[in-house]
């Protein structure tokens, strides 16, 4: 079967409190992606507004035509875990794959999207910084 | 009037018990245990699959004396060669499903007393092969902390042949530790080498056999030297650290992972407040 190809999705914000040059993260992307076999397709850039996710709606709307969609960092889904949620689901649905290519991590099933969120949620929670005395 | 003054070195034992305590006390005041593994058949399950993958990468039998082929694996290949069997080895265990369970079962009691019953856990468990004489494997005196690990991590070393003296590694005591740290700025125009010539004579050279497990906090100068020992090192590490605690530059996702959130945590987590108030 000819592979339709992961679609790369790179950040113009900050993505966990740093900025990344977009030729970087498309590197990181591309080895990613070079290391799983992947075909990469080129990289859709989300807008720099606070909230945006007009770019990965859109790369959503593009799944019957790819195989997946390798972000940048698993880190750069919305912060609302309802609408993570929603992003899993369509991807699962269309039996897809989601990967974060600074993680290394994929996801295929609903134990993937659990374990994901797990990352996610306590990542919100645990403490960031040591205190500097 | 009360004359009693608070020892305020003393670490306070709450409601542990007194096992809990005194296993804490001993990893306070020397920076590492060595127990026996806490499940013998992860443990052999482990070193089993590991001579495997190595094997299957030179492409020989899996060997019966598995001790044997490990600790001999020098006359099987050249040093220039290690590196591509690390890591066919390392990439063959970190796909295997069971393992990072495996490996956190072998002393999930004692990690669980000395750092919490909620954890992260490092994704991919590193793996060490030092052969006699390869001065290609050296890790200089460190402490992983002064380069993004977080203090509270505790690190699982676990040999897969028995390692002493130069075979093994050394750990700089938490009293020397701490002496020599408070004067770091005076080695700051020598190498890691010359710290090392000034910490010799206090290290700690840690001899521990196949069935046991190292845990030692990376907070400690340590590291490794020149194999001398005529055997082939093998041991692999992991680390470990309270879910909620401070994250450095090895963070939730790319370095570490949830393995035990509780209950509470995960209705903490989910919690919203009632909304539709008006102000």
């Amino acid at each position: 079967m000819t592979p339709l190809g992961y679609r790369g999705y790179i950040a113009s914000r900050p993505v966990r409190g740093s900025s990344s040059p977009q030729h970087v993260q498309n590197l990181v992307i591309r080895d990613f992606a070079q290391r799983n076999g992947l075909l990469f397709k080129l990289s859709a850039t989300e807008y720099a507004m606070a909230g945006s996710f007009m770019m990965l709606d859109a790369v959503l709307d593009e799944l019957p035509q790819l195989d997946g969609i390798i972000l940048y960092s698993q880190f750069m889904l919305p912060d609302r875990p309802e609408r993570r949620r929603a992003i899993y689901d369509r991807v699962l649905a269309e039996g897809k794959v989601l990967a974060g290519a600074v993680e290394n991590l994929t996801l295929r099933t609903p134990a993937d999207a659990r374990r994901w969120e797990d990352i996610l949620l306590t990542d919100r929670f645990a403490a960031r910084e040591m205190p500097v005395f | 009037m009360c004359t009693a003054t608070a020892k305020l070195d003393d670490p306070i034992d709450g409601f542990l018990s007194a096992d809990e305590a005194a296993l804490g006390r001993r990893f306070i005041a020397d920076g590492h245990v060595i127990r026996s593994v806490e499940d013998t058949a992860a443990l052999d399950r482990i070193r089993s699959a590991a001579a495997g993958h190595a094997a299957r990468h030179l492409g020989i039998a899996a060997p019966n004396d598995v001790g044997g082929f490990l600790n001999r694996i020098h006359e099987q290949l050249p040093v220039a060669k290690l590196n591509d069997l690390r890591l066919a080895v390392f990439n063959g265990m970190n796909a295997e499903p069971w393992f990072r369970r495996s490996y956190f079962a072998l002393a999930r009691g004692a990690i669980e007393t000395l750092v919490g019953n909620e954890l992260a856990m490092q994704r991919r468990i590193n793996l060490s092969i030092q052969m006699p004489d390869d001065d290609s494997s050296l890790l200089p005196v460190h402490a992983d902390v002064w380069s993004g690990d977080s203090p509270f991590e505790v690190v699982a070393w676990l040999p897969l042949v028995d390692c002493r003296k130069t075979k093994s590694m050394f750990l700089l005591p938490p009293a020397a530790n701490a002496r020599h740290a408070a004067q770091f700025g005076t080695y700051s125009k020598g190498t890691a080498e010359d710290l090392f010539r000034v910490i010799e004579p206090e290290l700690t050279w840690l001899d521990i056999k196949y069935g046991e497990i190292l845990l030692f906090t990376q907070n400690l100068m340590h590291g490794n030297r020149l194999n001398r020992e005529g055997e082939t090192r093998w041991s692999m590490n992991c680390r470990f650290k309270s879910l909620f605690s401070p994250y450095c530059d090895k963070r939730l996702g790319e370095f570490f992972e949830p393995i035990t959130i509780r209950a509470a945590s995960r209705l903490g987590m989910d919690y919203r407040h009632p909304t539709g108030f008006e102000a």
